[in-house]
């Protein structure tokens, strides 16, 4: 009772007869970018789709390159249709990652698989690999009808180049396309000029820039500009940071006009016994408020999960995305509430909702008080919390600029350890923890709850994610502005670019989907998030879409979304008609009807879907999904007789 | 866009606030602004104080916001300012009993003291001593089970008084002073008045004298709706062979059948069906005339007993679509009920009797399961929300299994009806529970007529009450037989099958959640007769249509408040929906279940903004059409008149 019909027409069921009539030509090869250097290539190599038990692929040319990892399917048509629903990256193909998103590496074969490290050597015959990435995107390769040993080099190739020794062998050193700045609206915090806006934006009195850090002497870890509480000076500064850990003595962010400030810093060295240097720190602090008022401290390290937690609790919720089979699946859907609650990755960011809160009320209280965010290093949970509780106080943050510029100050600025965190190069102390990703998912549950009070979308913040691994941008890419200094001016010049600068990326029809429709430029109030685990959902748009079997067919939030952006675009050109005072002609516009017909084909996880089984004229239906859902009869009818 | 809706949208908000007629976009923003005040204004109270100063503490859900308001206003206008503690009346309403001095133990705001109202058709609360009243309002026939707490001896503050369980996932508790029997005569009224069927008084729909301007007992004309779907044709025809509900009593007089089958054909199937319950027509796909058919389980027995005519009626129904040879049984029940059934006489179509069709069992449970599985959400979600580990809870109560299980269900027969043409026959034991639920939802997904708020209403009346939901022993409606092992969530269940399907599909229908609620709300109430009695020979027989208003007659006379603003016309959506049946889609329904609980309250809907968005638009659009207008006025004129 269970056809197995093909839900997708891409499909090549693996027998070796239908693959002679496909022809792979220099069309299928893949383009490369100034500096791109291929790496090793491999013909006729079967890409399975996900959850088809390795019975359904496509065939085409896999290649690894300096920059990436790239298939190239053999299928034009497919192609063709991809680039219709889905983003398109100008830098990446449809099935092209960049090398730096790779996370883990298995070597399949019929019963067994290999998990490989970095700079492994593997000889043998390689029949199958399966490539896991950090945007939980998984691809399974079968070389069976590729060449003799090209498994093999594939395989090496990525183990070489994926997760490279040294820093200055990225690719972002390499890359030679001449890089136009085009970004007006984002603030790098780079230099004292942003500081001092940011000062003076916020109304915060008694607090200065410092020069301390002037080439980074003082911290190789903070910006070369400082913002700190006037009355401190710079040599008590000086004798104060030997006793922080990473050197990370108490920082200004943010504040109000009503004299209250939000401050960063790490805890005390834990050699250290004696603790007056931060007390003299936190007196300073507490004259910096307009009445003196002793600051609220907030101990991150002991509140928050630290960053060990975060990853074992990521790898967790990507095994519930990254199923291996069907079976598999279906026993996380079985229970899958309950595998949720187990990865902790709702009761993180709930935790991290919850703090902030804490904070923000403090903020904004009747006579509010400093809010001091104290943390172990100093640059992990300390650069969400700051970032949530600026987000729900201050509106500027919530538009795309505004989000753009805090993350520039919060993150990149005051120094997140990228390089560790997303693990870019394969050094022994690398941490690898998705702080960035927990964060993300934090803002995207606002989102969810104020539909209204963003200027961006959801869309926004997984392309985000992904652009987080790709090594052409420097944004994500050191462990401190120090470390992006130095590559700024070493003996192989890196040139900035920023992720900001969307241009590089992508084109406007795509950069268009990250403004939502229903921001309310007007919504200005504070917003108080529900924190609780029962209020957050799945971020499905982001876990889930490479799941094809999930997407729901011209369902979802995308027709909604798109719903509302042709009323918006309807109210624009109402207005536009008024104020030039030429009201003839009629309302609908030419694009209108084309994005009528784009509406009646968007599915859920547009524009990230990967399904395109309406193009064949009928309704795709998830045999697997249907089939044997047994429930835990036992256990039910413990409760109940079978008699009805 | 339904156009429609948007003006009508317009009307209530004008009818709500003081419109600002400016064209800016912002200044409909501050009109929306003031019922974000109480969230902007946090952190200069603690957080769940600040939540209490909105207008007023009310139990009712946020959707219905705008129907309190019209009550406010009515009652406001009338006795009210007076009395305030007084409740507002509907038509046929009268008060039967008050006590004064009661507390109201309210879980979420704490103590609040006042007067307790019982009326023949609600309990109705309301604070004295806040400035913004704690108002309770809940109609009796929500009530399952009401207990004294307590005895005149108890010690302890507010330990006397009066519990009250609700079936819409609440409990209420009063506490009395314990001097001279202060509780006795309202519990003495709110148990007469709670359970009037079981002391011989009628139920208050009987009573109700609301007026509207549609009448609701005209939505579902049977015959009508057959023809909407092609029916006569070649291969069905309508018969009224149940004209006196004689071959089955719990089905309606008029039936869809193969046109091949001759009566007694039919007086020999019922006789070989459970309770007379024949394979009788659902729907048909106009184009391809695959249909769903439904009927109960086969007297097959533990000697596996054949009957001739059900076999050829069977393969009539399959022979009346020619575009497949095949057909498929879904038995709504897990195989081992289905086989446990033979011993009682019943049992499933066994392959060898039945050539052609295939026999599938959907492995959904029985009414008892899913009434365990939902006083287990209710520990879960009342009064507070287990915080702690609250997904594992969830997953623990079942109940969001079993939903994805009918949906699944459900979603299996439209791949047949639709992507396969083959005809489904539904059935489960009596098929008047599993089997409503699938074919409704079938049809649901299939046929976007149903999708609107009248095919919706059209789609209950058919498949729930013309077929024989037991509705009232289901609900119990009017009876203090609370334990009673037949009652069941069924048809919540279903509703939440609906509202899973909105999810997944926001622009597909053209009601919205607050439609599915006041349903739900009305399936308790005793208000309207719709939901009154198990059968259609029963509702006849009462008199139903005659002396009861129907809950369509209130929905239809108000339909601005159930639009879904994002409702996208059907020439632009997808006719087939195929909602995705995995658990990862399956949400509970909080503002349903938890919609008692005031910090549960969702903060902001994008629903609210749409329509905004929609005023101005249409604002704009008459702004444009005056301004061109006045220009053609002013061209002929300077054309009439030469300078």
């Amino acid at each position: 009772m269970n056809d197995l019909r093909d839900t997708g027409f891409k499909s090549y069921i693996l027998d070796e007869g239908s693959l002679e009539s496909i022809s792979l030509n220099d069309s299928h090869k893949t383009k490369l970018l100034d500096g791109e250097h291929l790496i090793t290539e491999a013909p006729r190599v079967m890409m399975f789709s996900s959850l088809s038990d390795r019975k359904k692929g496509t065939l085409g040319i896999l290649t690894v390159t300096t920059f990436k990892l790239s298939f190239v399917s053999a299928n034009e048509k497919e192609n063709e249709i991809i680039e219709e629903f889905c983003q398109n990256n100008l830098l990446l193909g449809p099935h092209e990652v960049c090398l730096t998103s790779i996370d883990t590496i298995y070597q399949l074969g019929e019963r067994t698989k290999k998990r490989l490290v970095p700079g492994q050597n593997v000889s043998g015959k390689v029949k199958e690999i399966l490539v896991i990435c950090k945007n939980m995107r998984a691809f399974e390769f079968s070389f069976k009808f590729s060449d003799k040993d090209s498994g093999k080099s594939i395989l090496n190739a990525l183990l070489h180049h994926s997760c490279p020794k040294k820093h200055p062998l990225l690719f972002a050193y390499e890359y030679k396309e001449p890089y136009y700045r085009t970004l007006k609206d984002v603030r790098m915090f780079r230099n004292k000029e942003d500081w001092k806006r940011e000062l003076q934006r916020t109304g915060c009195k008694n607090w200065r820039t410092s020069d301390i850090n002037l080439n980074f002497h003082m911290s190789p870890l903070l910006p070369q500009t400082i913002v700190v509480p006037v009355s401190v000076t710079d040599s008590a500064l000086n004798q104060a940071v030997e006793h922080f850990r990473n050197r990370c003595c108490p920082v200004w962010v943010w504040g109000t006009s009503d004299g209250v400030a939000l401050v960063r810093m790490s805890d005390i060295l834990p050699t250290i016994t004696d603790r007056t240097q931060e007390n003299i720190m936190l007196e300073h602090v507490r004259k910096s408020h307009s009445e003196k008022r002793q600051p609220y401290i907030m101990d991150l390290s002991r509140e928050c999960p630290s960053p060990k937690e975060i990853q074992t609790s990521y790898l967790k919720l990507r095994e519930l995305c990254i199923p291996d089979n069907i079976r598999t699946f279906k026993m996380q859907d079985f229970k899958f509430y309950g595998l949720l609650d187990n990865t902790k990755w709702l009761l993180y960011g709930s935790i991290c909702l919850t703090k902030a809160l804490e904070g923000a009320q403090q903020l904004c209280r009747p006579n509010p008080v400093t809010v001091v965010l104290q943390e172990n290093n100093g640059q992990d949970m300390n650069c969400i919390i700051s970032c949530l509780i600026q987000i729900y106080l201050d509106p500027y943050w919530r538009t795309v600029s505004g989000f753009q510029t805090l993350i520039q100050k919060e993150w990149v600025a005051l120094g997140h350890p990228f390089t560790s965190r997303h693990c870019l190069v394969a050094y022994h102390e690398a941490e690898p923890a998705p702080l960035f990703l927990l964060f993300l998912d934090c803002v995207w549950q606002l989102i969810q709850q104020f539909p209204t009070a963003f200027q961006f979308t959801e869309t926004y913040l997984t392309t985000l994610w992904d652009s987080a691994h790709i090594s052409i941008f420097d944004t994500f890419l050191f462990n401190s502005e120090h470390d992006r200094y130095l590559a700024q001016t070493g003996q192989t010049p890196l040139v900035l670019r920023s992720v900001w600068d969307w241009k590089e990326q992508f084109m406007e029809k795509d950069i268009a989907l990250f403004c939502n429709p229903l921001y309310n430029d007007a919504y200005t109030q504070p917003i108080k998030p529900h924190t609780a685990v029962a209020f957050l959902d799945i971020w499905n748009q982001c876990y889930s879409r490479w799941l094809p079997d999930l997407e729901i067919r011209n369902g979802g939030k995308p027709p909604m979304d798109l719903c509302i952006r042709l009323i918006s675009s309807d109210i624009h050109l109402l207005r536009q008609k008024l104020l030039s005072g030429d009201v003839n002609g009629t309302t609908v516009n030419g694009s209108q009807e084309e994005n009528l017909s784009l509406l009646k084909k968007v599915n859920s996880f547009f524009p990230f879907s990967r399904n395109h089984g309406q193009i064949a004229g009928l309704l795709p239906i998830n045999n697997p999904l249907l089939s044997g859902d047994t429930l835990d009869t036992q256990s039910i009818l413990n409760h109940a007789a079978a008699n009805d | 866009m339904a156009k429609r809706g948007s003006v009508e949208l317009l009307n209530i908000d004008r009818e709500n606030t003081q419109y600002n007629k400016n064209l800016s976009l912002d200044s409909i923003h501050s009109n929306s602004h003031n019922s974000k005040q109480d969230i902007a204004s946090w952190g200069k109270t603690s957080p769940s104080k600040s939540y209490c100063s909105s207008s007023s503490t009310s139990t009712e859900n946020v959707v219905s916001t705008l129907e309190r308001r019209k009550v406010i206003k009515a009652a406001n206008t009338e006795n009210v300012l007076l009395r305030p503690e007084e409740p507002p009346l509907l038509q046929g309403e009268k008060i039967c009993g008050q006590a004064r001095d009661v507390t109201y133990l309210c879980p979420y705001y704490g103590p609040a003291r006042g007067v307790l109202t019982v009326t023949n058709y609600k309990l109705y609360f309301r604070s004295v001593d806040r400035d913004t009243p704690n108002v309770v309002d809940v109609p009796l026939g929500v009530v399952s089970r009401i207990e004294k707490v307590g005895g005149a001896s108890s010690r302890g503050e507010n330990a006397y008084g009066i519990e009250v369980f609700c079936k819409d996932m609440r409990n209420l508790r009063f506490a009395h002073k314990q001097e001279n029997h202060s509780r006795r005569d309202v519990f003495e009224k709110l148990q007469q008045y709670a359970f009037p069927l079981s002391h011989k008084i009628k139920l208050f729909a009987f009573e109700y004298a609301g007026v509207f301007t549609e009448n609701g007992w005209c939505v579902y004309e049977p015959i009508a709706e057959l023809k909407r779907m092609g029916v006569n044709n070649d291969m069905w025809r309508i018969t009224k062979i149940n004209e006196n509900y004689d071959v089955c009593d719990s089905y309606p007089v008029v039936w869809a059948i193969p046109a091949q089958a001759t009566d007694d054909d039919v007086h020999t199937v019922a006789s070989f069906r459970s309770r007379g319950r024949i394979p009788v027509l659902s729907w048909i796909h106009t184009e391809s005339q695959a249909t769903i058919t439904r009927c109960s389980q086969p007297l097959v027995g533990v000697s596996g007993k054949r009957c001739r005519e059900d076999e050829r009626y069977i393969q009539l129904i399959m022979d009346a679509n020619a575009q497949s040879h095949k057909m498929y049984i879904m038995d709504a029940r897990p195989s081992a009920n289905a086989i446990a059934n033979k011993a009682k006489g019943g049992g499933y179509e066994s392959e060898d009797a039945y050539q052609n069709a295939e026999l599938v069992f959907l492995d959904i449970h029985n009414i008892h399961v899913m009434r365990e599985s939902l006083r287990k959400l209710k520990e879960l979600c009342f009064p507070n929300i287990e915080e702690t580990r609250w997904l594992s809870g969830v997953e623990s109560t079942y109940w969001l299994k079993h939903i994805k299980c009918i949906l699944a269900g459900a979603v299996r027969i439209v791949d047949k009806v639709e992507n396969h043409k083959t005809s489904v026959l539904v059935h489960c034991s009596d098929g008047w529970d599993r089997t409503a639920q699938l074919t409704a939802l079938s049809m649901l997904m299939l046929d976007p007529y149903y999708r609107t708020i009248k095919g919706f209403e059209v789609l209950i009346e058919k498949e729930w009450l013309s077929f024989g939901h037991k509705f009232q022993q289901r609900i119990g409606h009017g009876d203090d037989h609370h334990s009673d092992a037949d009652r069941s969530p069924v048809f919540l269940q279903f509703v939440d099958c609906v509202w899973q399907i909105t999810q997944q599909f926001p622009n597909a229908f053209e009601f919205n959640e607050h439609f599915l609620i006041t349903i739900l709300d009305h399936l308790y109430s005793n208000r309207f007769g719709t939901f009154l009695g198990n059968s259609e020979r029963e509702r006849v027989q009462e008199g139903v249509k005659e002396h009861t208003t129907s809950l369509w007659s209130y929905t239809n006379s108000q339909l601005d408040l159930y639009y879904n603003p994002l409702y996208w016309a059907n020439t632009h959506q997808q006719l087939v929906l195929i909602p995705i049946a995995s658990i990862r889609h399956i949400k509970l329904w909080k503002s349903y279940y938890c919609r008692w609980n005031p910090s549960m309250r969702t903060q902001e809907s994008v629903y609210q903004r749409i329509r905004e968005l929609l005023i101005l638009k249409e604002q704009l659009e008459r702004q444009v059409e005056d301004c061109r207008r006045e220009q053609v006025t002013r061209m002929t004129r300077s054309n009439a008149s030469p300078a």
